[in-house]
């Protein structure tokens, strides 16, 4: 599917869509006044909601708009003024950063990459979107190479801000090497020395930075040793900047002030979602940990903070195993798709489907046994044991080191619900 | 900006997009009206609240689009099934299913209800909206790589449900 131009090269199929959506969109019609009253009505409530609640360092900003009515501010002042926001100091009640374009960004980026040539440079600017990047092809005279930064906002001190400057585990990515260090400024900078391929069937290296600042200004750098990410050859043995030059183009104000200029999202900064969406108060991770049979030592475990997945390598002294558990909130609409006409059905509703056979991802020698359940309100709890710590790497044992019967009980505890 | 001009400025804006926002609403949850009508008025709403910042974004329009498409993601999210929304018709067989007598031909709305809701959201943004795969993946907060599945998987069952000829799909 092509990216660039979308209207070009579409197949005949996708051109009788196109204009079957215009034919069905067009028919609705609706009271577009009432709508408009409507979500301002709903839009001033949610402002004047906002107001009530405590409104912390790391909420979004708010710019209080008066429509036909004035609006009170926290001191019960009418008037203008915008809430302190996660993303600058700067900011004041009257202005607004410059937006910072892409061509912009990309002299930014050509002015802090050591001397070379630069070609196929693009990029989006600040005010295009949410996510402002550069990409171009960079060749310091010892091999081309892409080289790409992308920027955004986390909310500061949350699951998302840690997960992104968290090393990943290695029985889900095998990479050289990896740290986490914090800048004076009080920044986390991780420097991921891996692959773009997990499996390393090419092995074009990709290593990347993610700096995090107290504000929530969130810098991401990658690099190749290829002049494009797949399906390019290797021009040089390594990336060209090494892992503190990565560092330190993190960190480049530039940048930050790049990020201070972007749009504040009017809905909350992504999250993973919350325990109340998935339905489970304690991440995956833990709940599995608890509900492991005994004789198991944990040589790795998964994040603590997301509720939809999780995972453990385990060992009962005979070799690792590799154990992840899924949790979906609401998998009726695919239901049919997973649990086929074969299903077992237990006498509660749930339904319960099993399946062993070889893994997916290329570790030579590994099987993948699955217990697949869902429940009537459409929860879905899945887990699956591999003879292996990785899905990636070769079996180290001939079975995983737990039974189908124990994965079973696992899948089907109420701890899930 | 003064205070009343901003308030005019948004009202004018929201009067501008809340037809095509409603359209796409509607596509979305594959014509359950009621559900569009909600949605559209929180995502006005929604940019009520920012309308300060937003006023000053290259695109507020395509902007609103994108909040259209997260918030109806994330109410897909949270509802339970017990009060599953009619955007499936349960009642309605696959074309061609045996024992049918003729090929029962799916209107190209009863077509999108039959796609798990984040698939219809890849082909209302890639063929309604006219983005791009990037552009889609921002929308959505997933990589490029997911968009592109995502949308050969849709393709491939809205390809099942109308046949290669969507000419001969029968309109409402």
């Amino acid at each position: 599917m092509p990216d660039a131009q979308h209207s070009d090269l579409l197949d005949p199929f996708e051109e009788r869509l196109t204009a079957g959506l215009h034919d069905a969109g067009n028919a609705f019609e609706t009271d577009r006044a009432a709508l408009v009253t409507a979500g301002a009505l709903k839009g001033r409530r949610r402002l004047l909601r906002r107001r009530n609640a405590a409104v912390m360092g790391g909420a979004a900003g708010i710019a209080l708009v008066g429509v036909g009515g004035a609006l009170l501010l926290p001191s019960g002042n009418p008037g203008e003024a915008q809430a302190a926001h996660a993303t600058t100091a700067k900011s004041t009640a009257t202005s607004a950063p410059t937006p910072v374009s892409g061509d912009a960004l990309i002299r930014t980026l050509e002015k802090l990459l050591p001397d070379g040539q630069f070609t196929k440079a693009e990029a989006r600017g600040t005010d295009d979107g949410l996510s402002p990047y550069v990409h171009l092809v960079y060749d310091d005279g010892n091999g081309a190479s892409a080289v790409e930064v992308g920027l955004g906002r986390v909310q500061p001190g949350s699951d998302q801000a840690r997960q992104t400057t968290r090393c990943p585990g290695k029985a889900f990515t095998n990479y050289d090497a990896c740290g986490t260090s914090r800048l004076a400024d009080g920044s986390v900078v991780m420097v991921l020395q891996g692959y773009e391929y997990p499996d390393r069937r090419v092995d074009t290296k990709l290593w990347n930075a993610e700096l995090v600042t107290p504000q929530g200004q969130h810098v991401s750098i990658s690099e190749w040793n290829a002049a494009a990410e797949k399906d390019a050859p290797i021009s040089r043995s390594q990336p060209p900047l090494s892992p503190a030059q990565l560092r330190k183009l993190a960190a480049a104000t530039a940048w930050r002030d790049a990020i201070d200029a972007m749009p504040v999202d009017p809905n909350s900064p992504v999250t993973p979602p919350s325990p109340s969406e998935t339905g489970a108060t304690l991440s995956v991770t833990s709940t599995l940990r608890t509900l492991l049979p005994k004789g198991l030592t944990v040589s790795e475990a998964g994040d603590t903070d997301d509720s939809g997945f999780g995972y453990l390598v385990v060992d009962d002294g005979k070799g690792k195993t590799l154990v992840q558990v899924n949790v979906q909130a609401d998998m009726s609409d695919v239901e049919g798709d997973l649990f086929g006409s074969g299903a077992e059905v237990l006498s509660d509703g749930t339904k319960v489907a099993t399946h062993q056979g070889p893994g997916e991802k290329g570790g030579s020698g590994v099987v993948m046994w699955t217990v697949d359940t869902i429940r009537t309100d459409g929860r879905r709890v899945v887990i699956s044991a591999f003879n292996s710590g990785a899905q990636n790497t070769a079996a180290t044992r001939k079975a995983p080191a737990l039974t189908m019967k124990q994965l079973r009980e696992i899948a089907l505890s109420p701890k899930w619900l | 900006m003064r205070r009343q001009e901003r308030a005019d400025a948004y009202e004018e804006f929201a009067a501008a997009r809340a037809g095509h926002l409603y359209r796409s609403a509607c596509l979305l949850t594959a014509g359950d009206t009621h559900l569009a009508e909600d949605l559209v008025q929180e995502t006005l709403g929604k940019l009520y609240v920012g309308w300060g910042r937003l006023s000053r974004v290259g695109n507020p329009a395509g902007y609103a689009q994108t909040v259209l498409t997260r918030t109806y993601l994330a109410h897909q999210r949270r509802r339970s099934s017990t009060e599953r929304a009619t955007d499936a018709l349960p009642d309605l067989p696959d074309p061609g299913a045996p024992g049918t007598d003729t090929p029962l031909r799916l209107t190209l709305l009863q077509a999108l209800s039959r796609l798990p809701a984040k698939d219809r959201a890849v082909v209302v943004l890639r063929y309604w909206e006219d983005r791009s795969v990037e552009e889609t993946a921002d929308v959505m907060h997933v990589s490029s790589a997911a968009v592109r599945t995502r949308c050969v998987r849709a393709l491939g069952r809205l390809r099942e449900l109308l046949g290669e000829n969507l000419d001969e799909y029968a309109r409402p």
